[in-house]
């Protein structure tokens, strides 16, 4: 109940008082009696008395801040109408939706914690998760999480010193693209997909042969925070770790790890259409390349572009059989230094639960939400890309969940580059640069 | 001296080619934004393609760029305004008065002259948090506000000019602003108008600075923007070139319209060494 | 005498709190930041160093790698720039028919956007772009994916490219050198029957000196701290990244260590400081005029 005296003109103010003190005020007298102003006085104290206590007693409306990334014209509504879904089931929590960009979300993010003004409930991607918190800036959740743990994958990307800090929203891979038609033209049957690197290799070398405007493979320039993730694959694929289960020694120039970037760089030397990941997926669109690692945004792509392109999805290809690729996710996690953590997570719960999360999927056309039962929906198991992508989620490794990730993604980007792009075809040199580089970075 | 033709036509011959490399870039990005919306940049291309503004077009509807723009204008207003008002009255109180705070104060107009720039990012950048200016136009205006080479330029100028009007506005009572606006900053005009210029290109083309200072979209200037235009997805050659000439073009225009003076400035710095 | 005092004090007031707030107080800020592990996601947790940082830092093969490519870059351009400059303002400065058009296009490059320079150039530098077409003309072998793909080219392309910019800007102050030598001296040496090349190196080159000293120092300072170039046309890869770049990677991006790239930030500073001492000393050597 909201009681205000609109107190405002003065004219207002001296018409009421007199009313009730019973003087004209038409016929007010040049200076009021010494009893008048007391009479004045007491029932202006009284008036705010009776204000400050009816405001004290008011309902108290919790607000709490979000940021999250889905800025675009056909996500954002979205997001808006879940948080009206929610405000309407929550009358005493507001939230305020803060938009940020990708280009420089990460710099507001670490600015405002820095300066204790940050958001209560914010979105991160998953390779920072573990930088915030060990800084101590994410909020511990696990025990808020224990009930509906079974209910979501992905607690491994923001699982930190066996604690969790963020609620996984929506997951992402990668998986194989096949261009159909390339590969009937090359000889292959049109379901046909390479489970393993020998096929693949020969497939592609066949794609690649098709003609001097056909390539076989799609390979990455030197992108930051792109190449590792699609390197990445082959390397988990071919059994080699970014560590040794004890955490102590870098294994990234394992034998197996050597062999993972010798194919990597083969690819890219023989039959690799070479650019950044646009024209990678606009090449690819336009029936250039036979095969590509992509993510499910390509998908929504070649929807939204209305493509007529004949394609395929299958797993990323294994020594022997389908191998392991990249996950990483966006997760949703609470400010340690907010003061309003139940309500963040009461919010994050309900942005989880399996309807918020498929109208979301279907606005941003997302294959993989965390939430299981949201998977078991038809929307995803009606459509075969889907239907990859989700089994490919269950063959697929995240990065360590380490603060100095991000400079390893760096280090491993340039051991990949030094042996695509450089000079000598050296491969093992870049990647034994790279495991001194880290391993210094560990010994700090 | 009587030059053989040989020596003139190799000397033209050299000034030509020099000429062609050092306008051929240019003249590139001009051709280039005004081609159309994603065709090839190939030497062909160039002569083949048709004139369209085309690119302009596209680039202001899907980007900030106007935004940049105008910001960049609006800054470099400000910092030019405040620049003459400021370094002007710095310049009249070193060169006018004597004290003994004189020297010092001129020392550390000529410290900050050789104190490399550098060096201020990091301070700069957590001092914006504390005082509040993060990502506001204010990081962008105030810490150059006063630009100590307008000091310089102008104390000179003013060292330079007799006192005498001066002197007989004070004698019949003049106010010491009346004096200094009145007066002495019409004569300083010349000068004025070299600060002016230095301290616009300065700034129009400045981007660490604004780079670090700022971080939403719709406070960069064209610098900034342009830099971020180039890792968009969806640029094409020719709108970050329409995008590029309108970072040129004032310069250009206002080089024409002020050769002297800018060249005067420049060779002033020098030779006064 | 008082009465000055505050008159001067007054008029020189947005001088002294520039001076104090946006140079003074920063550079004491950040050489104490220097001194400690300030990393800008733990702000509560710096703690004082000492020379911790840069013992780190002279042992970081990235930074030995920034500093000697900032090295290469510095000891690269400038011999080329002011000697390129010098020849441009000998040729230009007798009057001509279209001296004023030559001029000023030499001029234009210098005042434009650094960044609409690197933009440019990193389309003409791309593999299949015109100075990779024309290279291979010459014979020149172009790497695979552009100039700015490769270890051994990338930093060398940025450097022409910064020397063709530069020029036309260093070329207006020999002019104006030039203009101040006395036309006198050079009538005497005509008279005297002395050669072109003798008058250049006599007469000309010796009184130059000052202007030369003006623009090595300068340039000196501009180019130590090369960053523009590198943040538009490689991000510091393919071995480009020089000092103030590394400042900017460590203390802005994935890392924010503040202090770390503050002590760095120092070493730069001491480095411009003491070349452009010695350079300084080694030209004013005080020589009688003729």
């Amino acid at each position: 109940m909201n009681f205000r005296i609109r107190l405002d003109s003065k004219q207002q103010k001296d018409f009421l008082i007199d009313r009730i003190s019973g003087i004209d005020i038409f016929n007010k007298p040049m200076q009021p009696p010494k009893q008048m102003i007391a009479v004045k006085q007491a029932l202006y104290a009284l008036v705010l008395s009776l204000t400050l206590f009816i405001f004290s007693h008011a309902d108290a409306v919790t607000t709490i801040e979000f940021w999250q990334f889905w800025t675009d014209a056909e996500i954002k509504p979205v997001i808006t109408e879940i948080v009206n879904d929610f405000e309407k089931q929550n009358p005493a929590i507001d939230v305020n939706v803060t938009d940020l960009t990708w280009a420089n979300g990460h710099e507001k993010i670490v600015i405002a914690l820095a300066s204790k003004s940050g958001p209560d409930v914010l979105e991160l991607g998953s390779d920072w998760v573990a930088q915030f918190a060990d800084a101590g800036h994410l909020a511990d959740i696990t025990a808020s999480t224990a009930s509906d743990s079974a209910q979501f994958r992905g607690w491994g990307l923001s699982t930190y010193n066996s604690k969790i800090y963020g609620w996984p929203w929506i997951l992402g891979t990668r998986v194989l693209f096949t261009n159909r038609d390339l590969i009937t033209k090359a000889g292959f049957d049109s379901v046909y997909h390479p489970i393993n690197f020998t096929e693949l290799k020969k497939a592609v070398y066949k794609v690649d042969s098709l003609g001097k405007s056909i390539y076989g493979w799609g390979s990455n320039t030197a992108e930051k925070h792109r190449l590792y993730k699609k390197f990445l694959p082959f390397f988990w694929s071919y059994g080699a770790r970014l560590f040794s289960d004890d955490g102590k020694y870098c294994l990234i120039a394992s034998d197996y790890a050597v062999d993972a970037l010798k194919l990597y760089k083969e690819l890219h030397d023989s039959c690799g259409y070479v650019a950044d990941q646009r024209g990678i997926e606009d090449a690819f669109l336009d029936g250039k390349i036979g095969f590509i690692i992509s993510g499910d945004w390509l998908l929504k792509r070649i929807e939204q572009e209305e493509r007529k392109i004949n394609f395929a999805t299958t797993l990323i290809p294994g020594t022997k059989f389908p191998g392991k690729s990249f996950l990483g996710g966006e997760i949703l996690c609470v400010n340690n230094a907010s003061e309003k953590k139940e309500a963040a997570l009461k919010f994050i719960k309900f942005i989880s639960v399996p309807e918020n999360q498929l109208k979301f999927c279907k606005a941003n056309r997302s294959s993989t939400p965390s939430n299981k039962q949201s998977q078991k929906n038809e929307y995803f198991t009606s459509n075969p890309h889907f239907l990859t992508f989700d089994k490919q989620i269950q063959l697929a490794i995240h990065p360590p969940v380490d603060p100095d990730w991000v400079q390893m993604e760096d280090i491993i980007e340039r051991a990949v580059e030094e042996a695509l792009f450089g000079k000598d075809d050296l491969v093992a040199e870049p990647l034994r640069t790279a495991r001194r580089k880290i391993e210094a970075l560990k010994n700090k | 001296m009587v030059k053989s033709p040989i020596r003139a036509i190799s000397k033209y011959f050299l000034l030509l080619a020099m000429l062609t490399v050092m306008v051929f870039p240019l003249a590139w990005m001009f051709r280039v934004a005004l081609m159309p919306v994603g065709s090839s940049v190939s030497f062909d291309a160039l002569f083949e393609s048709a004139l369209t503004l085309d690119a302009f077009r596209a680039l202001f509807a899907g980007t900030n760029t106007l935004k940049y723009l105008f910001n960049s204008i609006v800054v470099g207003v400000v910092v030019v305004l405040g620049n003459i008002l400021f370094c002007f009255m710095t310049a009249y109180g070193l060169a006018r008065f004597k004290s003994i705070i004189n020297k010092p104060l001129f020392i550390s107009v000529i410290i900050v002259l050789m104190i490399p720039s550098h060096i201020l990012i990091i301070p700069l950048y957590l001092l914006s948090f504390k005082v509040g200016i993060y990502d506001t136009i204010w990081a962008l205006i105030l810490p150059w506000l006063v630009n100590p080479i307008g000091i310089f330029l102008v104390k000179q100028y003013i060292e330079n000019l007799p006192t005498s009007m001066e002197e007989a506005a004070r004698i019949d009572g003049a106010s010491e602003f009346r004096i200094l606006f009145q007066i002495v900053m019409p004569l300083c005009k010349p000068a004025l108008a070299v600060l002016a210029i230095q301290v616009f290109f300065t700034n129009w083309n400045s981007f660490l600075f604004p780079y670090i200072l700022t971080s939403k979209d719709s406070l960069k200037t064209l610098p900034v923007g342009l830099a971020h235009l180039q890792g968009h997805q969806a640029i094409d050659w020719q709108q970050l070139m329409a995008g590029s000439s309108l970072a040129v073009l004032p310069v250009l225009i206002l080089f024409v319209i002020m050769q002297r003076h800018i060249v005067s400035g420049i060779t002033a710095g020098a030779i006064k060494q | 005498m008082n009465r000055s005092l505050t008159k001067v004090l007054g008029f020189a007031l947005p001088w002294s709190l520039t001076f104090l707030f946006v140079w003074l107080f920063p550079l004491v800020y950040a050489l104490v930041m220097g001194f400690t592990d300030y990393n800008l996601l733990r702000p509560d947790e710096a703690k004082w160093v000492g020379f911790q940082n840069y013992s780190t830092l002279l042992a970081d093969p990235d930074f030995i790698n920034a500093i000697k490519n900032t090295f290469i870059f510095v000891l690269g351009t400038i011999p080329a720039t002011t000697i390129m400059a010098l020849i441009m303002a000998l040729l230009v400065n007798r009057s001509f028919k279209g001296r004023g058009l030559f001029r000023s296009a030499y001029f234009l490059p210098s005042i434009t956007s650094l960044v609409v320079i690197s933009l440019i150039f990193t389309n003409l530098y791309q593999r299949g772009g015109y100075i990779a077409q024309l290279a291979s003309m010459i014979g020149i072998t172009v790497p695979e994916y552009g100039f700015l793909y490769d270890n051994a080219t990338a930093l060398y392309s940025i450097m022409a490219m910064d020397v063709w910019m530069s020029v036309g800007y260093y070329m207006l102050i020999f002019l104006a050198g030039l203009k101040s030598i006395p036309d006198e001296l050079y009538e005497v040496a005509e008279i005297s029957g002395v050669g072109y090349f003798r008058k250049l190196f006599s007469i000309t080159l010796p009184l130059l000196k000052p202007v030369a000293l003006f623009i090595l120092v300068i340039n000196t300072i501009k180019s130590f701290q090369v960053f523009v170039e590198i943040f538009v046309m490689s991000k510091g890869k393919f071995d480009t990244m020089t000092m103030v770049y590394f400042i900017y990677e460590k203390g802005f991006t994935t890392t924010l260590q503040s202090g770390y790239a503050s002590a760095a930030a120092y070493i730069l500073f001491i480095i411009i400081a003491v070349f452009s001492i010695i350079q300084f000393f080694l030209l004013r050597r005080k020589e009688p005029l003729w």
